[in-house]
């Protein structure tokens, strides 16, 4: 049914967009690109904005509860928290990954330390059974 | 044979001194590793005063990258059996020779300890009726998408041979692995098969899943194992030749 409000067309548009982006993320999961735990919420927000789009009667009641006039907007405004989401859970992920980073560093900066120590004990030692 | 037990530890320093007495008691013969995981008690102390190897990590990797590291020494140091066993006192070292012993036999590269494969001993520990509930559906699972018959696919217990090093010293999931890393292993070409263990419950401290915890680990295995790559080859052949490139 096509709401003049919501376009058959952006409907058909939108979901297209959606399955080639499930589609394109379970590919880059399968082939070991993507890891399946930083890829949850893509799976989840793109399977919701589906759910959303395929079915209008959601996007309308969304529409309404936010005051907007045209619910095509309302899929708009979503796209928009859609991408704000999943940029948001990146840099949280990102923040992890730096604090691992400087973790790792550390310990290869002692690491090294201890190497020297070591080769230096050796080496005074090699000098002396001469 | 050199046999290395790898034992994945996170914050397990109440539980290790009694799991490592087991060991040396029942496994004598065997070279024991202990992967701290980044731990905050002490574990690392505990195990290095006991005389076993310590792989001490200074990051927290989860339970998946812990055992890798177990594996990746297993394959540096040319071991040919690798056994896993927690560290929280679960798993009961008197059932080692069983599950390595097809291993040593060369008819199976990977060897799960299972609490509910025939004969079935229910007066061991396993687990809630939900848990157990959960299980019979992975169990279902697991072999509908790659034909593994495995009844305790979330065992931690579990025997692998020289091949099966090979290849989870490559590739080893990461969250929830045991499941997940039987398909892989199934799908690599490796041959999988099943002793009937008896496990205790953990003897100190929380498990680290918890009851809400268990039905995200259902689905995100699910997710896991619906979304394994395509075709994976054999790590080594048989005969023990390397991967071809």
């Amino acid at each position: 049914m096509s709401d003049p409000l919501l376009p058959a067309h952006l409907q058909w548009f939108a979901t297209a967009v959606l399955v080639a982006m499930l589609a394109w993320v379970v590919q880059l999961i399968r082939t070991q690109r993507l890891g399946l735990r930083d890829s949850l919420l893509w799976l989840l927000s793109t399977g919701a904005a589906l759910a959303v789009t395929v079915f209008p009667s959601v996007l309308r009641w969304i529409a309404s509860r936010l005051s907007i006039l045209v619910p095509a907007n309302a899929l708009f405004a979503l796209a928009f928290v859609y991408v704000l989401v999943n940029l948001l859970a990146a840099t949280i992920a990102i923040s992890g990954h730096s604090a691992r980073i400087r973790r790792l560093t550390q310990e290869c900066t002692l690491l090294r330390a201890e190497l020297a120590a070591l080769r230096d004990r050796l080496d005074t030692r090699g000098e002396r059974s001469r | 044979m050199r046999v290395l037990l790898i034992i994945p530890a996170f914050n397990e320093a109440a539980n290790l001194p009694e799991v490592l007495r087991g060991i040396a008691e029942h496994a004598p013969g065997c070279d024991v590793c202990v992967v701290d995981d980044a731990s905050t008690d002490g574990t690392s102390s505990v195990a290095l005063a006991s005389g076993v190897e310590v792989l001490r990590g200074c990051v927290n990797l989860g339970i998946g990258g812990a055992v890798q590291t177990g594996y990746l020494w297993a394959r540096h140091h040319g071991y040919d059996v690798a056994v896993q066993i927690d560290g929280d006192g679960q798993h009961d070292p008197r059932y080692l020779a069983a599950v390595i012993a097809p291993v040593l036999r060369g008819d199976a590269d990977l060897v799960i300890g299972s609490r509910f494969a025939a004969p079935a001993d229910a007066s061991g520990f396993r687990s809630t009726a939900l848990r157990r509930a959960g299980i019979r559906y992975l169990a279902r699972f697991l072999r509908l998408r790659c034909g593994a018959r495995v009844t305790d696919p979330t065992s931690g217990f579990r025997a692998a041979g020289r091949r099966a090093i090979e290849l989870f010293a490559t590739t080893y999931p990461s969250d929830y692995p045991e499941p997940e890393s039987i398909a892989v292993a199934v799908r690599s070409g490796l041959r999988v098969s099943e002793v009937p263990v008896v496990m205790r419950p953990r003897q100190q401290g929380r498990s680290s899943i918890g009851a809400l915890s268990t039905l995200y680990y259902l689905v995100k295995v699910s997710l896991a194992l619906l979304l394994l790559p395509r075709r994976m080859s054999p790590p080594l052949s048989r005969t023990g030749g390397g991967a071809a490139s």
